[in-house]
């Protein structure tokens, strides 16, 4: 276990410092950031600016002061739009509202500005009409009318309950969004071992660190380290998207009404783990195969499309997300992680089924262990040669 | 009960590759405290015998027993192996590289370091200790290999060319590692093409070709035995060609002769005084090199492969 853990760890190091590796991993979150925080910037902006309006309706209350959490919009009113481009033009106002006479017949108003007003300024031109509209109502009412059909659904058979809107959202895209997340591990991590493997042999260093420790160790601290990498990764990608989407959301959601089933990253984790592990045995299996990189890039692509084997059946999925096929597909150890989470997300998933993908993810695993390290004695001293079919055989055969 | 003085006994290892015939019923022992010398032609099998002692490939039939046993993962720390394909982690520091290889050979990070900071001092390389092994000139990679092979201090070592790409300076610092080693009473066993470095250090060879075994012995022993075909000669005349010898160079003003199979030196003399063209003014038996042994039966072999072909 010493020398896998020290195989990993090398592997680890090595891999992290170089440049293509911090680029991919630390660009992407920070673009994220860039893009969710543009909507928080702009909805926090600080204070609001006063803003006036034209009633050409003739029919709003007047209202000069709108209070909503923690700010208060200051409006004036003026008799045309003459007038209010006037004091817009002299810096008295950040910008102006024209309702115009036929707003109740269902044409818009405008709000005139330098730019477009941010989520909050939004907010609370919305307060406003509510409140000139209907200035005798008492405040519940208003706040009513905002949100006014707000359900809570309830599972008759657990009695869970969950809140409409963006809690519904989150709880059915949970796992859609952890299954894209296995496809990803998966395409970026596991499908690289193939060419770290063959980087491996064509650094000729395989001759000298063979006899220092078995080929099983070999193969098991490889795939242990680059799937180190790729939790790096991806946990780097994760926070920078949970801080996007956190920046993104907070603005317009309440993230505590938020809630994800336990179930989900339960099994999130226990298929998803095993199934990124064979991948990156297989793919370290076709490495060891593998002539040259380009060789085993592609014999990795092969196996990534055979992850995605779920997006090609979609179609039939969909409509028989119990059926037969599905099913099939779940207890198939290279799509069982990924359909299985989809059918989380869709319907409800006989536990037995989810144990016996489980089951049967864990026997591939432990099998293609030992088959990749027979391969792997038979061919690591082949530089830039392929692993011919009957080589393979006698590979098989003999170790 | 006595213990062992074989560090290597191998049996009658034989290994077939699809249809080539690599290594066929070979067998040989190397002792504990001698350099053992592994010589051959290009594919003769040499590679394949060291990757089947060092359990990297099976071999389809013989036994093996290394260091007392066979191989197990533990006796695997007590090998020291430079291949004969060399190559390190190229984006790693040197220093880095000795403290990841010597931990694979079991020793503690501590200890790697201590023994990479000595053997790097030895090998004149502790200035290049932070380079990455991509910047390291060709002779410093190769110090920088043997020193990840042996840093550990194995009982058994095995060295494929060790003093490829080294001058004659950092040849002598490679080669006084390898004795202080022997003298430890490690077994060396080297397989090179460098026949003047394998008369200087060996103390017994092995020469397979074809997979088998055509020389194995005490290297004194071999030259006594090949000794008797060579005869130099100082004399007035022209030679060209003689009754039973081989071979004739001329070399210094003199010649040397090598004597067909059967043919004795007083023969010849008898031969050389009896030509009249002639006046043999020295005659002396001449120790064969190595160089030459290597030639005349892996050379004849060719020949006769040749002439039934």
């Amino acid at each position: 276990m010493r020398k896998i853990w020290l195989i990993a760890t090398t592997t680890y190091r090595r891999r992290i410092r170089s440049g293509t590796f911090l680029f991919l991993t630390f660009g992407l979150p920070v673009l994220m950031v860039i893009a969710g925080a543009i909507p928080f910037i702009r909805a926090w902006g600080g204070d609001l600016p006063a803003v006036g309006y034209v009633d050409q309706t003739g029919r709003l209350a007047p209202v000069t002061q709108v209070p909503i959490e923690d700010a208060t919009l200051t409006l004036s009113a003026y008799a045309d739009t003459g007038a209010a481009q006037t004091a817009f033009q002299r810096g008295e106002i950040a910008g102006y509202l024209v309702i115009p006479d036929d707003y109740f017949q269902g044409q818009p108003a405008a709000f005139y500005a330098e730019e477009e007003p941010g989520g909050k300024l939004e907010e609370a031109l919305t307060a406003f009409m509510r409140r000139a509209m209907l200035p005798d109502e008492p405040a519940w009412t208003l706040d009513r009318l905002a949100n006014p059909s707000e359900v809570t659904y309830v599972a008759r058979d657990s009695g869970e309950e969950i809140a409409e809107g963006p809690a519904v959202a989150v709880r059915f895209a949970t796992p859609l969004v952890l299954a894209l997340v296995f496809a990803i591990a998966v395409l970026t991590g596991a499908s690289q071992m193939g060419s770290a493997i063959v980087r491996e042999k064509d650094q000729r260093s395989m001759e000298m660190i063979i006899t220092s420790l078995a080929p099983r160790e070999l193969v098991a601290g490889k795939v242990l380290g680059m799937t180190l990498l790729s939790l790096t990764q991806l946990g780097v990608w994760a926070v920078g998207g949970g801080i996007a989407i956190g920046l993104a959301l907070s603005s317009a959601v309440d993230v505590q009404t938020l809630s994800i089933p336990w179930e989900t990253p339960m099994w999130a984790l226990l298929l998803g783990v095993p199934g990124y592990f064979l991948y990156a045995v297989l793919a370290s299996g076709l490495g060891v195969m593998a002539g040259d990189s380009q060789q085993a890039q592609q014999l990795a692509g092969i196996l990534g499309l055979l992850g995605l084997a779920p997006l090609w059946f979609m179609g039939l999925l969909i409509n028989a997300l119990n059926g037969p096929l599905a099913v099939g597909l779940t207890m198939f150890p290279l799509t069982g992680p990924m359909i299985g989470l989809v059918r989380m997300a869709l319907v409800e998933v006989p536990t037995w089924q989810l144990i016996t993908s489980l089951a049967i993810l864990v026997a591939s695993l432990i099998g293609s262990i030992w088959l990749v390290a027979r391969i792997f004695r038979a061919a690591m001293l082949m530089y830039g040669q392929a692993l011919r079919p009957q080589q393979l055989l006698q590979a098989l055969l003999e170790a | 009960m006595t213990r062992s003085t074989h560090a290597l006994e191998v049996r009658d290892i034989s290994k077939t590759y699809t249809t080539v015939r690599a290594v066929e019923r070979l067998s040989f022992e190397v002792h504990k405290g001698e350099i053992f010398g592994l010589l051959g032609p290009n594919g003769a099998g040499k590679t394949t015998s060291i990757r089947m002692i060092l359990d990297i490939i099976k071999p389809d039939a013989g036994q093996i027993s290394v260091l007392g046993g066979t191989m197990t993962e533990a006796t695997k720390s007590r090998i020291g192996y430079l291949p004969e394909e060399r190559g390190l982690y190229e984006d790693m520091t040197l220093l880095d590289t000795l403290l990841f290889l010597g931990q694979l050979k079991d020793l503690t990070r501590q200890t790697a370091r201590a023994r990479a900071e000595t053997y790097l001092h030895e090998v004149e390389l502790w200035d290049a200790r932070d380079l990455k092994i991509k910047a390291l000139s060709r002779g410093m990679n190769q110090k920088a290999q043997f020193v990840a092979a042996t840093m550990h201090e194995p009982d058994l070592i095995i060295v494929d060319e060790p003093f490829s790409g080294l001058d004659p300076v950092n040849t002598r610092i490679i080669k006084n590692l390898l004795y202080r080693m022997c003298d430890r009473g490690a077994a060396i066993m080297m397989s090179t093409h460098q026949m003047h470095q394998v008369e200087e250090m060996c103390q017994r060879i092995l020469l397979i070709d074809h997979g088998s075994r055509v020389l194995y012995g005490p290297l004194d022993e071999i030259r006594w035995q090949f000794a008797s075909n060579a005869v130099e000669v100082d004399l007035r005349g022209e030679l060209d060609q003689v009754p039973g010898v081989e071979r004739l160079v001329s070399r210094n003003g003199g010649y040397r002769l090598l004597l067909q199979d059967g043919v004795q030196p007083e023969q010849l003399l008898k031969t050389l005084v009896n030509m009249p063209e002639i006046t043999v003014e020295r005659f002396e038996r001449v120790e064969t090199s190595l160089d030459e042994i290597f030639v005349r039966v892996v050379g004849r072999k060719v020949t006769n492969e040749e002439g039934t072909a």
